[in-house]
């Protein structure tokens, strides 16, 4: 590339505009205003899969309640009809008392097997101004149905709330 | 990906290569004033996210992107987005701080060249990337940048040789 190099230098010689001032106070700025609020900042990315309206939170775990205790309840008198066919079956013993009680107990467990949350709809609600801010926020609303699933490993037996969710985000814009 | 940064380092790094950055934004902005701004936004973004200071490949490639997210936005920049890469690049003119005749010159030779060779040129000349960074940062293979850049030379001789 040596044919260049004298080209190379004449570009070289050539100096970019330097930015405005303001630019570098503006991204200064910026940086700063981030780094003060950076916890407040990156909050609501983390808590965005959750509801941010407790109506919706307070009526999905409502209805998780509601569930889990009929879940437990069902399975209860299930077990307790199983054991009755067993004790008609088989001859009473201490060997058949001791797998009567460990699968009960094993068998009110469940665990959290998957979350879903889907937004069917998004909406602009264009730009505001919160108290004390002197960036613009763009706020947008997101509809969703989020589903929770649990799952006991013991029995196979499924349990799964669906909910509708809505969040309001706001969401810094920069200057242009 | 650990960002270890100060803030006084982003400060530091941002006064050294804006000038260069702008110069690269000015490529598919009309203004300077819209350069600045998509220099501003890409730059804080990228901090914002974490990345390395040192990653100037995906800085320059955001910026790039920022730049065409920012032409679509507005339909008039659209218009002028299909013209400059249909052909006509005439409201792409970097921005250098002329001394003399000579550089007036260079700087319409530079105006002159074809869009995807003046990127390379940009990036090489006044930011200092590698080959392998405008590669990474143009989604394009070195041997294609070191083309480009071959090519923008030898058609600026060309340009500026004496008729």
């Amino acid at each position: 590339m040596s044919d260049f190099s004298e080209i190379e230098n004449d570009l070289r010689k050539l100096r970019p505009a330097q930015p405005s001032p303001v630019l570098f106070q503006r991204v200064e700025e910026a940086l700063t205003d981030r780094r003060t609020g950076a916890s407040d900042a990156r909050r609501p990315r983390m808590l965005s899969y959750l509801p941010r309206n407790w109506e919706s939170w307070g009526f999905g775990l409502a209805a998780a309640a509601v569930l889990v205790v009929f879940a437990a309840l069902s399975m209860h008198r299930g077990q307790e009809g199983e054991g009755t066919v067993a004790q008609a079956l088989q001859s009473p013993g201490p060997r058949a008392s001791a797998n009567q009680v460990e699968p009960a107990a094993l068998s009110e467990k469940f665990v959290p097997a998957g979350g879903t949350r889907v937004v069917y709809n998004t909406r602009n609600e264009g730009l505001h101004f919160t108290d004390g801010s002197r960036q613009p926020l763009r706020r947008v609303r997101y509809q969703a149905r989020q589903t929770w699933q649990w799952r006991n490993p013991t029995t196979g037996a499924s349990l799964r709330v669906s909910y509708p969710s809505e969040e309001v985000v706001l969401i810094p814009v920069s200057g242009q | 990906m650990e960002n270890i940064a100060s803030h006084e380092d982003w400060k530091r790094c941002f006064a050294e290569i804006a000038p260069g950055l702008l110069l690269f934004a000015r490529q598919w902005a009309h203004s300077a004033a819209d350069a600045e701004d998509i220099v501003q936004e890409t730059f804080v973004k990228f901090w914002r996210r974490n990345h390395k200071i040192d990653n100037r490949a995906l800085l320059y490639s955001a910026v790039r992107s920022t730049a065409l997210d920012f032409i679509r936005r507005d339909s008039r920049r659209a218009r002028r987005e299909a013209s400059a890469f249909g052909g006509n690049d005439d409201f792409t003119e970097p921005e250098f701080e002329i001394e003399d005749g000579t550089q007036r010159a260079l700087a319409d030779a530079i105006n002159g060249l074809p869009h995807e060779q003046r990127e390379v040129l940009v990036m090489k000349i006044w930011n200092e990337l590698t080959f392998a960074e405008i590669a990474v940062a143009l989604g394009i293979s070195q041997n294609t940048a070191a083309s480009r850049y071959r090519y923008a030379l030898t058609a600026l001789k060309k340009m500026l040789q004496p008729q």
